[in-house]
Order: structure tokens, then C-alpha cells, then sequence
């Protein structure tokens, strides 16, 4: 255990020593956030036209929405109530690409449906709902009050649009949330295989430059391909806990500079706002940054730390293990160093098979795979930040969540015994070219 | 110190080790010979536990060895290899740490060692800036570093320059003197003849010899002698006479020649120094021993297998 424990520490050294490490810890940020930029800021100015019929049985909003013509949306208006299935099928709405519904109620309960046929981007999603909530604001203050737009504005409490697929007006289907729980999910498995490749090129080099007999004779090579995958699952925490910290501070930074947030009470400049209500260019800026506003929000706020940080942390280290002993055979059983590659395409097959297991549970949270993606050591990790992101471990199947992580950790126990064993019969064997037998034939005791 | 009772191994139906015995005593370099494939690096892995035998047991110092009695052995393997881009001395320390040297201790044994072998003043540099002969230096400092009882040492010689071979068996004498036990794999027979106590031969997996060396010189002896003189051919074989047969000569010119013999009859040593005196000026005289290769080659493939080849 002392054994393993010291060659755990040399690989976490000489990880967290290694140019690469010290630059992907930067870079990686940087790009992430990069991309998240450029999301936001410019992806979001794409020429998306959007056609919107508003069902308003009561004619609340008098036909009417945007004082000025809006280039991204154009809404068409019909005083009447339209079912859903006659608007997704029924020919004459085929035009449209989604249902405004203004109930009679909207205004007490101030909760409207935006039916669309393909989803949104989250900066049409806002600018629908602002322009909507503009209007009913206008509303309003006409039918009840006798104060002005800006004053009624300063005392209003916000409108909630909620935006669903046609297909399924319920809202079964994916969320933002689940969304955020895939690219957790994926940032698991880019880790995994990022750390798996060095575990597996590590391997590889010891026996190459033939140090392993060296440690052979001190350590058990159980003991070694423990130590290994636990020191460079180290140095795979510590890249990752850097990423979280510097990527949670540039968001932090961008939305305080960069997007910051014309409505949130602490900065509202109301005077401001109104004065600027119909430019165009100011209400660009100000969707972009709701809509960044939003997603930080969904990162900061929505996500229930305590209990999401611990089943990542637990289906990371658990996932890892899974895969890290499978890299540590592979490694141990190669003849050299540049045998074997064609055994690590397969590898890649079964993290993409996880990846599309992660978006299938997204679109289809009660399809049949789902249960079998759920439970399967390979997909688990991916699956279940998926599903924890959506809600979905409630009282009654919390116990799911638990079931699927001792079926990983047994797996992952499996996989380090059997992974054990390869290791043991291969670490020693230089110079064949790898074949699927050997690892047969390794399976065995000598 | 080290004994291994009949050790056998296996690996998938191809045997690489049947019955194989050996006692090793406390403070003798032993030579552990043997052709390519014999056995030798299994038999040296299972001593370091790195594979388990399927049968037979390993004895350390009178009990049956254990995982901690790996803290006592050193070993440099044939294939030996060092972590390209650690320091030497962060190299150093952590091999000595895996063989349960404290922090302190090993700090305390990596000055003494890098003064003795010179390698202070490169402890700071990496691994692969050092010249292949600093290098090898380091690894046998890694094998002796934890003050180990059993030095094993699998081709010790080979890829070192003369230099480091002349300072390496230096220190394997020296560790001798001072009871250490040292096993050493090697095809050179010179090594063996200089610097071995006793050696034990294996091939095809099983222990065909085993002895000190001068035994086995002596098992495998063929009744030869050889004279080296100054004077006439003729007059030489002349006075042989019936008593001895000369199988080979060599000229070595200005009238000198080393010539070998074999005795005839109940001939002896001091009959031939008799019968030559006065003939030829005998310059000397002496009773060839095979050397350790002719041993080596005669007992791996016998003189009548060379002779059906």
C-alpha cells in the first residue's frame, strides 16, 4: 500500500510537472471560455427568422405586439384558441414556427406557452419573451393602473414564458438542465480519455525503457497499476478542479463585464431602459446578455451543489477506475510502444457509444435503452449526470442513483482484477505485436 | 543465505524452469551460467518475487523468503532501464524509498554513493543528459544503494565500457570482503574465472552443473599439458619417444614453440619435464585446464553433438 501510494505520488509529480499539464490547465479554461464568449456575443446574431402565431382568444394584446417591425420575428395573430396537435399537424400553421398562447388568465397568473417546432436559440427564447412581456406590461398598465410604463416597470413582478417542443407540450422532454448535465457528463468521459491515453502511453513507457523490472522487484504489479492510475487520476483532479476555478471565475468575471445585466434589480438603470427600449442595437445587447445571464444563472444557481458536486465527484472517480484499469491493461499488454494503437480505436467507439447513451436519455427520458444505459458500467457516468441534471432522482427512485453506482463500482473493482491479471502476464512480454488471443491467453494464470 | 528448493515454472506449456536447486552461501559472488532461453532471468525473477514459481520454495537467509525480504536483495536487471526525465537524485531516492529506505537514510546513502562513483556533481541533471556511462553508473547505485544482504545482477557487464567493468567488479569485491552475497548472470567467462566463487550452469530449464570453478575446470579436464621451449622441433619430438602424443603446436617463432601433449602409458608430468631436459630449453611447463568457456560449451552441447553436427 506504502508502495503503491510512493509510485502514485512519482506520476502525480511528474504530471503536474510536464509542460502540457501546466498549459492545458490554461488553455483549456481559456478555450472553454473562449467558446463560450463567441457563443453568446456574436453566435447569437445569426439571421434566424422567426414566424409566431399568437392564439389570443380575448384579443388581450389588440393584435398588436412591436411598435416597430422586429427583422428576426414577425408575429401573426389569431383570435382563437388552437390545440396543439392541430397546430403541429394541421397544414395551414405549417408556416408558422411557433404558437404564442394568451389564455384569459394571463394576466392574473402571468404564465404563457410558447409551442415551437424546433427549438430556439435561448436568444430568440428571450427575445420573444421580452417583446411579449412588454407588451402585457403596456396592457396592464392601461386595464389596471394609472401609473406610467416606466413607474409600473420599477413594481412588476417578471412574466413566465415557458417554451415547449410541439411534439411534446407536456414538457417531459429535455430541459436546459439536462443539457448542463450532458456537458458534465462529457467533460467526465474528455477526461477520462484524456487521463486513460496517459495512463495507457505511461504503461507503455516503462516497458519500453524496461524501468518496470526495476519496480517489479520492489513493488507487486498489482500494487503498480494501482499506484499508476491513482497518481495520474491525481493529476486529472487537480486539472480538473483548476478548470472549474478558473472557468467559474471568468464567468463570474464576463458577467460583470462583459454581459452585465441590465435587469437585474442591483444595476437597473429603469430611465435608462426606457429611453432606449426601441434601439435595436441596445436591445441586442441586452438578449445577449440575458441569455449569457441565464445559462450563469443555470450554472450558479440551479444546479443543487452539495448533492451534484458529490455524484460527480463519486461517478467521476468511479468512471475513471472503469476506464483507467482498461487503458493500464491495454498499456501493460502492448509489445511496444507504438503496438496496440488499433485496440485503442475500440476504446473511443465505447466512450462516443457513452456520449450518444448521455443524448439519447436527453431527448428520450423514457425510451427503452434508457434503463440499460442507466446501469451499464460504460454509459453510467454520462447517463446519471444526465438524469440527476434533469431532476430526476426524486424520493421515489433516489434509491436508482445508489443501485447505479455500486453496479459501477463493483464493475470497476471487476475490471481492476481482471485488468490485474493482463497486467501481471503482459508487463513483462516485450517485442510481440499485440493480438486479441493474448489477451486470452493473459486472462489466465501463468 | 539464499537457497531455492526444487523450483519449477511454467509458462503457458513452455517450461522454463524443472526442479531447479541451489544453495547460495553468505558472502561468495556466484555465477549463474547458461545459454540464451535457459531459465537463468526466470530463475533470477522468481528469487525477486517478480513471477511465482509453480512449484518449489525460496529460502532467505534460513526461513522461507517473504515480501519483505525484498528490502535486503539488489537488483540490476539485463534490461535495465531509469525514468528519462527525473533528476538523478529524485531518481535515486525514490528507488531507495521503494526498497524501505527512510527519507533521511536514503539521503544519507545517495552522498555516500554519488561521492564514491563521482556522480555528485550531476544529481541535478535529468536522466537523459547524462553519457551512457553515467548512466549505468546510476543504475548499479540504485541496485546497491539500500545496503542490500543479495546483490543479484543479471549481465552486469554488458554495454558498460572497460573502465566502468574495472570499477564495477572493484565493488563487487569489495562488497564481498564485507559478507555480502552477490548472484551474477553473465555470459562472460572471463568475469566468471576472475571473479566467481562457484557457479551453477542451467540449460533447457534444468541445473546441469553446479560447483566452484575450479571443479568444474577440473571435471573437465582431458589429461592435456603444454610446453613452451626454445630449440629444434625434431629434437623436441625425438625425445617424446612413446611415452606422449603431441595433439597440437603452435609456432612462435624465433625457434619457440607451445606445443600440448597427452600422455601415453602410465607416463607423468615429471617423466615429460625428465625426458626434455637437456633435449630443448624448456621456457615452461604446465597442465592445461579447459577455461570456464571450453566448460560452458562442452556441458550445453557435448562433444559428441558437435561431432554428429
Amino acid at each position: 500500500m506504502k508502495n503503491s501510494w510512493r509510485i502514485a505520488v512519482r506520476e502525480f509529480r511528474e504530471r503536474i510537472g510536464t509542460r502540457s499539464f501546466i498549459l492545458l490547465s490554461i488553455l483549456g479554461p481559456i478555450i472553454v471560455l473562449g467558446l463560450v464568449y463567441v457563443l453568446f456575443a456574436i453566435g447569437g446574431q445569426s439571421k434566424q427568422h422567426w414566424n409566431v402565431l399568437v392564439a389570443d382568444k380575448y384579443s388581450i394584446l389588440d393584435n398588436k405586439i412591436m411598435a416597430q417591425e422586429d427583422r428576426s420575428v414577425t408575429y401573426f395573430f389569431a383570435n382563437d384558441y388552437i390545440e396543439t396537435d392541430d397546430f403541429q399537424l394541421g397544414k395551414k400553421y405549417q408556416k408558422y414556427d411557433a404558437l404564442l398562447e394568451v389564455n384569459e388568465k394571463v394576466l392574473s397568473n402571468k404564465t404563457s406557452f410558447v409551442f415551437f417546432r424546433e427549438k430556439p436559440s435561448l436568444r430568440m427564447q428571450t427575445r420573444v419573451q421580452y417583446q411579449f412581456e412588454r407588451r402585457l406590461e403596456e396592457v396592464m398598465v392601461k386595464e389596471f393602473t394609472k401609473l406610467s410604463v416606466k413607474e409600473f416597470r420599477q413594481i412588476k413582478q417578471p412574466i413566465n414564458v415557458e417554451f415547449r417542443d410541439v411534439t411534446d407540450p407536456e414538457g417531459i422532454v429535455s430541459n436546459v438542465s439536462g443539457w448542463a448535465g450532458f456537458f458534465f457528463g462529457t467533460l467526465i468521459f474528455v477526461f477520462i480519455f484524456l487521463f486513460g491515453m496517459t495512463i495507457l502511453r505511461s504503461v507503455t513507457r516503462e516497458k519500453t525503457n524496461r524501468i518496470v523490472e526495476v519496480l517489479l522487484a520492489s513493488v507487486s504489479p498489482n500494487q503498480l497499476m494501482v499506484g499508476k492510475i491513482v497518481g495520474i487520476g491525481l493529476s486529472a483532479f487537480l486539472q480538473f478542479v483548476i478548470w472549474i476555478a478558473l472557468i467559474g471565475f471568468g464567468l463570474y468575471f464576463m458577467r460583470e463585464a462583459l454581459f452585465p445585466d441590465m435587469l437585474d434589480a442591483a444595476k437597473m438603470n429603469v430611465h435608462e431602459l426606457t429611453l432606449n427600449a426601441n434601439d435595436v442595437s441596445y436591445a441586442e445587447n441586452y438578449f445577449a446578455a440575458r441569455e449569457y445571464n441565464e445559462f450563469v444563472d443555470l450554472i450558479y444557481k440551479q444546479v443543487q451543489y452539495t448533492n451534484t458536486i458529490s455524484f460527480f465527484i463519486l461517478f467521476f472517480i468511479a468512471g475513471y477506475l472503469f476506464y483507467g484499469a482498461v487503458f493500464a491493461a491495454l498499456g501493460a499488454t502492448m509489445g511496444s510502444e507504438s503496438d496496440g494503437q488499433q485496440f485503442v480505436i475500440p476504446l473511443i467507439i465505447v466512450l462516443c457509444l457513452a456520449l450518444y447513451a448521455g443524448y439519447y436519455v436527453l431527448n428520450y427520458p423514457e425510451g427503452e435503452l434508457t434503463s440499460l444505459f442507466h446501469y451499464m458500467p460504460f454509459t453510467a457516468p454520462v447517463v446519471v449526470m444526465v438524469r440527476l441534471f434533469q431532476g430526476y432522482y426524486v424520493a421515489g427512485n433516489v434509491y436508482e442513483i445508489y443501485m447505479t453506482l455500486l453496479v459501477l463500482i463493483a464493475s470497476a473493482l471487476g475490471m481492476l482484477a481482471i485488468a490485474s491479471r493482463l497486467y501481471k502476464n503482459g508487463i513483462l512480454q516485450f517485442g510481440h505485436r499485440l493480438k486479441i488471443k493474448h489477451f486470452f491467453k493473459w486472462m489466465k494464470n501463468t | 543465505m539464499l537457497e531455492l528448493r526444487n523450483i519449477s515454472k511454467s509458462f503457458y506449456r513452455k517450461e522454463a524452469l524443472n526442479e531447479v536447486s541451489l544453495k547460495i552461501n553468505k558472502g561468495e559472488i556466484f555465477g549463474l551460467l547458461g545459454p540464451n532461453g535457459a531459465g537463468k532471468t526466470t530463475l533470477i525473477r522468481v528469487i525477486n518475487r517478480i513471477v511465482e514459481p509453480d512449484r518449489g520454495s525460496v529460502w532467505f537467509d534460513g526461513n522461507l523468503m517473504v515480501e519483505r525480504d525484498l528490502e535486503h536483495i539488489g537488483y540490476l536487471p539485463e534490461e535495465r532501464g531509469l525514468y528519462r526525465n527525473m533528476t538523478v537524485e529524485k531518481h535515486a531516492l525514490f528507488l531507495a524509498r521503494l526498497r524501505g529506505l527512510s527519507k533521511k537514510d536514503a539521503n544519507m546513502k545517495i552522498d555516500y554513493w554519488f561521492d564514491r562513483f563521482g556522480v555528485n556533481d550531476w544529481r541535478k541533471k535529468r536522466i537523459e543528459e547524462l553519457s551512457k556511462g553515467m548512466a549505468q553508473k546510476v543504475q548499479f547505485i540504485c541496485a546497491v544503494l539500500h545496503d542490500p544482504k543479495l546483490l543479484i545482477l543479471d549481465e552486469p557487464f554488458s554495454g558498460f565500457d572497460p573502465v566502468n567493468v574495472e570499477l564495477i567488479k572493484g565493488e563487487l569485491a569489495e562488497m564481498r570482503a564485507v559478507g555480502k552475497t552477490i548472484v551474477l548472470s553473465t555470459h562472460n567467462m572471463n568475469s566468471v574465472e576472475e571473479i566467481c566463487d562457484r557457479v551453477a550452469l542451467i540449460h533447457n530449464a534444468k541445473r546441469i552443473a553446479n560447483g566452484s570453478v575450479s571443479e568444474l575446470q577440473n571435471q573437465r579436464k582431458m589429461g592435456l599439458y603444454a610446453v613452451r621451449f626454445q630449440g629444434s622441433m625434431i629434437s623436441f619430438v625425438n625425445a617424446l619417444w612413446i611415452g606422449f602424443e603431441v595433439v597440437d603446436k603452435d609456432i612462435l617463432g624465433d625457434d619457440r614453440f607451445e606445443v600440448q601433449l597427452k600422455m601415453r602409458r602410465d607416463s607423468t608430468f615429471e617423466d615429460l619435464l625428465k625426458v626434455l631436459i637437456g633435449q630443448v630449453k624448456i621456457e615452461a611447463a604446465w597442465e592445461v585446464r579447459p577455461s570456464m568457456q571450453d566448460v560452458f560449451i562442452d556441458l550445453v552441447q557435448p562433444k559428441e553433438d558437435r561431432d554428429e553436427e
